[in-house]
């Protein structure tokens, strides 16, 4: 319990994000949800900047800055609470259902989400000895530290990790990334569209998780910073909408391998259909500040794979297995209800142009994921295994796609 | 909800594991790592810091590479260092044989090591030094 608690708390360290007048004038679920996402972020990058400088991570020495950015949060901001409140809860509390009685267990939490975050916090630093073990080569080392941050920091206050804190967060996850697309989505569309879609949101990403398995995974927080980021830059027409598009993209990259792809794919998009390149600089260079620390401390240490160069050969002759086996796992089980759910009111959207975006980064999202898998000699088990969790955030791009044509 | 409901009942009760419906892969049948989440607590209490210890589930009485239980064991015995499954095996020298194994479910039947523990999901053996 107090490992959860502990870690939805940093929502009070993202507050400092209200000092942004975009963030401020949202709903206010928006402002929290942005809060917390803003919260992990600097609390990462905290994490990370004491284990460059040597200094271990206690109560104490994570505790003071912390406090101190709380202190910088306290700030007024609007009251509006939004609507749509019923078809969220209803689909919020199917994942907690699902999450708190073992039913949307990722693996993946047992086999190296966790056990970073609890050699990380055992360590009091960035384990370099355990990620550079030969024999934990499996555990991805020099996959972004984010995630394995927060399980440590959630163990530093609880004394213990607890994989039911890291499932009872994914429905938390699910309802931040539908209240603050919402609050972002509700300043262009207005807030009973901006309602509805969030519960069209929410169902398909409900869904998604109950297919895909994704409960303590990194996919739940990764969909959360994407559509923070996409819908920052789908909406957003001032300055300051950068500004947390560029938390959204620095999250997803400090996140997950595929947070890169995803920004890479996202702001090339932007620059397509805006035809500017000024704001997708801006946009991108915290994340990628942040991941080049990253990368150049892994290549320092001696443990940098996924992100080398030429790190797998790549497989053409696959091609034909790979869409096979991608479209069979896309159906979710049922007839590709999720895809049919996110695009249904596209067409009758009356502003198809300005959902360009979404839809051109969705797509992107489906062409990466294809490349990715053509780099195994025998793609099969990892088709199987991750399609139905990484193409969520296609799914997520799809909706922010029918949401945006709806202005 | 059809497919939560799928994996299976009790619906309304507190799992023992947080694996305990989503079975092997897919849905189906119990998941490999159940045992080893209810097992691997205990032995945690048993270990003294810093142990050398591996966890695999054996195969015929031996040691083999089980991924699934020995990375778990890496994430719930953070105070011990658990090696890879051959460091416990036949054609290993005994001095470099790792102190401690925990055998999820089947028995252990290397001839350097003795039981030290046992619950029905599984056994901790020893090489005595």
């Amino acid at each position: 319990m107090m490992f959860a608690v502990a870690i939805v708390l940093l929502t009070l360290v993202g507050l400092v994000a209200r000092r942004v007048p975009y963030v401020r004038e949202m709903e206010l679920p928006a402002q929290i949800a942005i809060s917390f996402a803003a919260g992990l972020l600097l609390t990462a990058t905290l994490m990370f900047l004491w284990s460059l400088l040597g200094i271990e991570w206690t109560r104490l020495s994570l505790g003071i800055p912390l406090l101190i950015l709380i202190a910088l949060g306290w700030t007024k901001g609007a009251t509006a609470k939004g609507t749509g409140w019923i078809g969220i809860a209803f689909f919020v509390l199917l994942t907690t259902y699902g999450a708190l009685t073992a039913r949307e267990t990722c693996a993946d939490l047992l086999y190296f989400w966790g056990p970073k975050g609890a050699h990380f916090h055992q360590a009091g630093k960035i384990d370099v000895d355990f990620l550079k073990f030969p024999h934990y080569y499996l555990m991805h080392p020099d996959y972004p530290p984010l995630l394995p941050e927060i399980y440590a920091w959630g163990t530093l206050a609880a004394r213990k990790l607890s994989f039911w804190g890291a499932l009872g967060l994914t429905p938390l996850f699910l309802l931040a990334t539908v209240l603050a697309f919402r609050g972002i989505a509700a300043r262009k569309i207005g807030e009973v569209m901006a309602g509805r879609f969030a519960i069209l949101l929410a169902a398909v990403l409900a869904y998604g998780y109950a297919i895909g398995m994704v409960a303590g995974a990194a996919d739940p927080p990764l969909v959360f910073f994407e559509v923070i980021a996409l819908a920052a830059l789908t909406f957003a027409e001032d300055r300051e909408g950068w500004i947390v598009a560029a938390l959204g993209i620095a999250g997803a990259m400090f996140l997950k391998v595929e947070g890169l792809t995803f920004a890479v794919v996202l702001l090339a998009a932007f620059v397509v259909t805006r035809r500017k390149i000024l704001p997708a600089i801006l946009a991108a260079a915290p994340g990628a500040i942040l991941l080049g620390v990253w990368i150049a401390f892994a290549k320092h240490h001696e443990f940098l794979d996924s992100y080398r160069s030429n790190n797998k050969p790549f497989h053409p002759e696959q091609v034909g297995t790979v869409l096979r086996l991608t479209v069979r796992e896309a159906s979710y089980n049922f007839f590709y209800f999720p895809w049919v759910a996110s695009l249904a009111p596209l067409p009758f959207g009356r502003n198809r142009k300005h959902a360009l975006l979404p839809l051109l980064t969705g797509l992107g999202v489906i062409a990466y994921t294809i490349y990715f898998y053509l780099h195994a000699p025998d793609p099969a088990w990892w088709i199987a295994s991750s399609a139905e969790r990484v193409l969520l955030t296609a799914l997520a791009c799809f909706v922010v796609a029918s949401a945006a044509a709806s202005d | 909800m059809w497919r939560l409901a799928s994996r299976g009942a009790p619906y309304f009760e507190q799992p023992r594991t947080i694996v305990d419906h989503v079975g092997n892969g897919k849905g189906n049948g119990k998941h490999e790592t159940r045992d080893a989440l209810i097992l691997l607590p205990r032995v945690a209490k048993l270990l003294p810091r810093g142990a050398n210890v591996t966890c695999f589930r054996p195969l015929r009485g031996q040691q083999r590479y089980d991924a699934a239980n020995y990375l778990t064991a890496v994430g719930m015995l953070p105070h011990q260092n658990v090696l890879p499954p051959f460091v416990a095996g036949l054609e290993t020298k005994r001095k470099d044989l790792v102190e401690y194994v925990v055998a999820i479910r089947e028995p252990f039947t290397h001839p350097a090591y003795v039981p030290i523990a046992e619950w029905p999901e599984g056994r901790v053996y020893q090489v005595p030094r």
